[in-house]
C-alpha cells in the first residue's frame, strides 16, 4: 500500500517543507527529516528512528501526520512515551516539544517544525533569485520553480551543488530512502556523480543498488522505470534485490534535452529517443518506505526537467572552466611580467634601460641584467613561438642563465650548457635566440650571440653592427659557441633588440626592418625607438613581443 | 591559414613548394605534417621556398626540426628559392651552415642524382 503524501504543515508554525526531529543521544545530535508518516520509533532495526537501548520497546511509538498536524502515538511500550516529561498515550506535538521513549535523559527527541529543515532547494532558490515561495505551493510546483530558476542561473556553475539539490528535491518528492545520479563520462561509461540519502547524508558507495535495473532503464525507451519488487516475482532472481532487500526502485534516464521539445509537457515521442547522458536512480529498501505510490506527474517532471537542468549546469561549468583557464593565463602573464621586471643594477660606468612591449598573447622574450666582479652582464632572449609554452621555457632559460652568471661562469660555457639542457630535454621545435653581453668598466664588451638580431653600437651618430654569431640554443645538440669582443667609448650606446622590433608590421604588410631600427637608434633614446615603432605600425597590432635594451657607457 | 603547399615529382625527387607565410601555429604545423608524410615514402626532397614571403622564429624551428629528423632517418631535404630575407635570417642564426642551400631547383635535384651515381 501507499502511504499518503505528507503535505508540509500549511499552518503558520512551519516554514519548511517538512518538519524535523532533532535526536540527541549522549554527545551526539542528529537531524531527521520527518518526511513521511507514520514515522516509527523503536529498538527494531527497520524503524525510522532506531534507539538501541533495552528500555526502548521494539515497536515503541509512531509519529503520525494528519492534515499537517503531528502527533506522537505510544504503541503500548513497556517504559512509556513522554512529552515534556509527561507520560502520554497520544499527544499533538508543538514546536520544541521534548519527546522521550522509555529511556529518560540519555536519549531524547526535540520536535521542531520551524528550524533545521534541510530545505536547501528552497533556500537556494530564495538566495539566488529573491523569489518568494508561498507555503501553499505544492512540492511539484516548487520543483518546477526550482528547476526554472536553476536553468536561468549563470553565476553558480557548480554542477555538484546542482546535483545534490536535485537529489534532495527528488528524495523529498518521492519519499524514497536513497537517490543517486549517474553521468556518462567521455568514454560513455556510467559513473556515480552524487548520492544522497533521506537524512541528507552523502552516499559515496553504490554497491548496494540494483545495477541491473539501472542498465535496463537506460536501454529502455521509457521516460522512467518504476519497479516494485514485491509485485514482480521475476525480479527475485536479481542478486542485489535479494541481497539488499530493495523494495521499490525508480530509474529515470536523463536524456540530452532537445531544443524546446522537453519543455513541453506533451513532448513528442521523438524527444524520448534523444541521447542518454545519465540516470537518476531512487530506491527504498524497507517495507515502511513504499514509494511505488509516487505520482506519475512528479516522475514526469523529474524526468523532463532534470536532464535540461544538468545539461545547463554542465554548460555553465564549461564556461567556468574556460574562465578559469583565462585566469590561469593571466596569472602566467603576470608572472612573466614580474620576471621581465628587472631590477637594473647601478654601476658607475654605465646606465642601463630596458623596455618590453607585449603583444596580446604572452610571449617568450626576456631580459635580465646582473652585476658581478666580471662586469655588468645584459641578457636578452627570445624563445620561439608564443603562449604559455614559450613563457615557461623563457622562465627556465632565464633561471639557468641568471644562476650561471652569478656563479661567474664564462659566457660561452653558459650558452653551451643551456643548449645541452634544451636539446637533451628534447622539447620539440622550441629554441631560443640569446644574446649575452658583458660590459666592463673600461668599456670592453664581450658578447656571445646565439642566432639573435645583431646588436647595435651607436658611436658619434654612426651605427655599427658587431656581427659575430652562433647557432640558436636548443636546436642542435653539438653546436659550438664562441664569443667576440668590441670596444665602447664614453657616450657610446649598445642597443639590443628582439625580432619583434624588426618584424613589427604595418597595415601594408611591411616590416620595421633593420634600416628603420638603425635610423631610430642613431638619434633616438629608448622611448623614441618605441615611438618610431608605434608610428610605423599605425593601428596594426603587434604579432610578437618587442623588447629593447639600451646601455649608455659613461666611462 | 596563410599557407598553401604544392607537391610534385621531378626526376624521382619530390618537390615541395609552400606558398605564403610559414609562421608559428597552424601554418608551421601544416608544413611539418606535409613533410612528415612525404618523408614516409621518399628520401629525396627539395623544399622550394620561392613562394614563401615570410618565416618567423616558430616556422624556422619547424624547418630545423623536420630537417634534423629527416637526416636522422637517412633522408635529405635540400633548400632552394630562398629570398634575401630568409638568407639573412639563416645567416644571423648560422643555420646556413646546417641546411644544404642551392640557388636553383635544378641544381638541388642534380645533387641527388650525383649522390646516387
Amino acid at each position: 500500500m501507499a502511504f499518503p503524501t505528507i503535505v508540509g504543515p500549511s499552518s503558520g508554525t512551519g516554514s519548511g517543507v517538512f518538519p524535523t526531529l532533532v535526536f540527541v543521544q549522549g554527545n551526539e545530535q542528529r537531524v531527521i527529516n520527518l518526511d513521511h508518516s507514520p514515522f516509527g520509533v523503536g529498538r527494531k532495526v527497520d524503524k525510522d528512528l532506531v534507539i538501541a537501548d533495552p528500555r526502548v520497546s521494539r515497536d515503541h511509538a509512531l509519529i503520525v501526520s494528519e492534515n499537517g498536524v503531528f502527533s506522537v502515538v505510544d504503541q503500548g511500550s513497556k517504559h512509556g512515551t513522554f512529552v515534556n516529561g509527561e507520560r502520554v498515550e497520544r499527544k499533538t506535538l508543538e514546536r520544541n516539544d521534548r519527546l522521550e521513549f522509555g529511556v529518560r535523559e540519555v536519549a531524547y527527541v526535540i520536535f521542531n517544525p520551524q528550524h533545521g529543515t534541510t530545505n536547501s532547494a528552497r533556500e537556494f532558490l530564495s538566495q539566488i533569485s529573491g523569489m518568494h515561495i508561498s507555503d501553499e505551493t505544492t512540492d511539484l510546483e516548487k520543483l518546477v520553480l526550482f528547476l526554472e530558476a536553476a536553468r536561468k542561473l549563470n553565476t553558480i556553475g557548480v554542477l555538484d551543488e546542482i546535483l545534490m539539490t536535485l537529489l534532495d528535491v527528488t528524495l523529498k518528492l518521492t519519499r524514497a530512502e536513497r537517490a543517486y545520479v549517474y553521468m556518462k563520462n567521455p568514454r560513455g561509461e556510467l559513473r556515480l556523480a552524487a548520492g544522497r540519502n533521506a537524512k541528507g547524508e552523502p552516499l559515496l558507495d553504490d554497491k548496494t543498488i540494483s545495477h541491473s535495473i539501472l542498465e535496463d532503464a537506460l536501454k529502455s525507451n521509457s521516460e522512467f522505470v518504476l519497479t516494485d519488487t514485491s509485485r514482480s516475482a521475476d525480479l527475485t532472481g536479481r542478486k542485489s534485490i535479494v541481497a539488499y532487500d530493495l523494495r521499490t526502485v525508480i530509474c529515470v534516464p536523463l536524456r540530452k534535452p532537445q531544443v524546446q521539445a522537453t519543455r513541453d509537457a506533451d513532448a513528442p515521442a521523438g524527444a524520448v529517443s534523444a541521447e542518454v547522458m545519465g540516470a537518476l536512480y531512487v530506491d527504498s529498501r524497507f517495507a515502511s518506505r513504499d514509494i511505488s505510490g509516487v505520482s506519475n506527474d512528479i516522475l514526469h517532471a523529474i524526468a523532463t526537467e532534470a536532464a535540461s537542468l544538468i545539461e545547463n549546469a554542465r554548460l555553465v561549468q564549461a564556461e567556468e572552466a574556460g574562465r578559469r583557464y583565462q585566469q590561469e593565463l593571466s596569472i602566467a602573464a603576470s608572472i612573466q611580467q614580474r620576471l621581465m621586471a628587472v631590477t637594473i643594477p647601478e654601476v658607475p660606468f654605465a646606465k642601463l634601460a630596458g623596455r618590453n612591449l607585449s603583444c596580446k598573447e604572452i610571449g617568450g622574450d626576456f631580459f635580465d641584467a646582473v652585476n658581478t666582479n666580471e662586469g655588468l652582464t645584459i641578457v636578452l632572449a627570445d624563445v620561439s613561438g608564443k603562449g604559455v609554452s614559450a613563457a615557461l621555457l623563457a622562465s627556465t632559460l632565464q633561471g639557468m642563465i641568471y644562476s650561471q652568471l652569478t656563479a661567474g661562469m664564462p659566457l660561452t660555457e653558459i650558452v653551451t650548457a643551456v643548449n645541452r639542457f634544451f636539446t637533451d630535454k628534447n622539447i620539440g621545435e622550441k629554441y631560443a635566440t640569446v644574446i649575452i653581453a658583458r660590459v666592463q668598466h673600461d668599456g670592453n664588451v664581450e658578447y656571445v650571440n646565439c642566432g639573435h638580431i645583431l646588436p647595435l653600437v651607436v658611436s658619434n651618430g654612426e651605427i655599427e653592427r658587431p656581427s659575430f654569431g652562433n647557432l640558436p640554443v636548443g636546436l642542435l645538440p653539438d653546436a659550438k659557441y664562441k664569443s667576440d669582443n668590441c670596444q665602447l667609448k664614453p657616450g657610446d650606446r649598445l642597443i639590443l633588440v628582439t625580432d619583434g622590433v624588426t618584424e613589427a608590421e604595418n597595415a601594408r604588410g611591411e616590416f620595421f626592418e633593420d634600416s628603420r631600427l638603425e635610423q631610430a637608434a642613431k638619434t633616438g633614446t629608448l622611448e623614441q625607438i618605441f615611438t618610431a615603432i608605434s608610428s610605423f605600425c599605425g593601428g596594426t597590432p603587434l604579432n610578437d613581443d618587442c623588447t629593447v635594451v639600451e646601455l649608455l657607457y659613461t666611462g | 591559414m596563410s599557407l598553401k603547399i604544392d607537391t610534385r615529382q621531378a626526376e624521382g625527387v619530390t618537390i615541395i613548394s609552400p606558398q605564403g607565410r610559414i609562421v608559428f601555429g597552424e601554418e608551421a604545423a601544416a608544413l611539418r605534417e606535409n613533410l612528415k608524410r612525404t618523408l614516409a615514402s621518399t628520401r629525396q626532397v627539395v623544399l622550394n621556398l620561392s613562394g614563401v614571403s615570410y618565416i618567423d622564429s616558430g616556422g624556422l624551428g619547424t624547418l630545423v626540426g623536420v630537417y634534423s629528423s629527416a637526416r636522422a632517418a637517412g633522408a635529405d631535404i635540400k633548400l632552394t628559392g630562398l629570398g634575401q630575407r630568409l638568407r639573412d635570417v639563416l645567416q644571423i642564426t648560422k643555420l646556413a651552415t646546417v641546411f644544404e642551400v642551392y640557388d636553383s631547383e635544378q641544381e638541388a635535384i642534380a645533387t641527388f642524382h650525383r649522390g646516387a651515381a
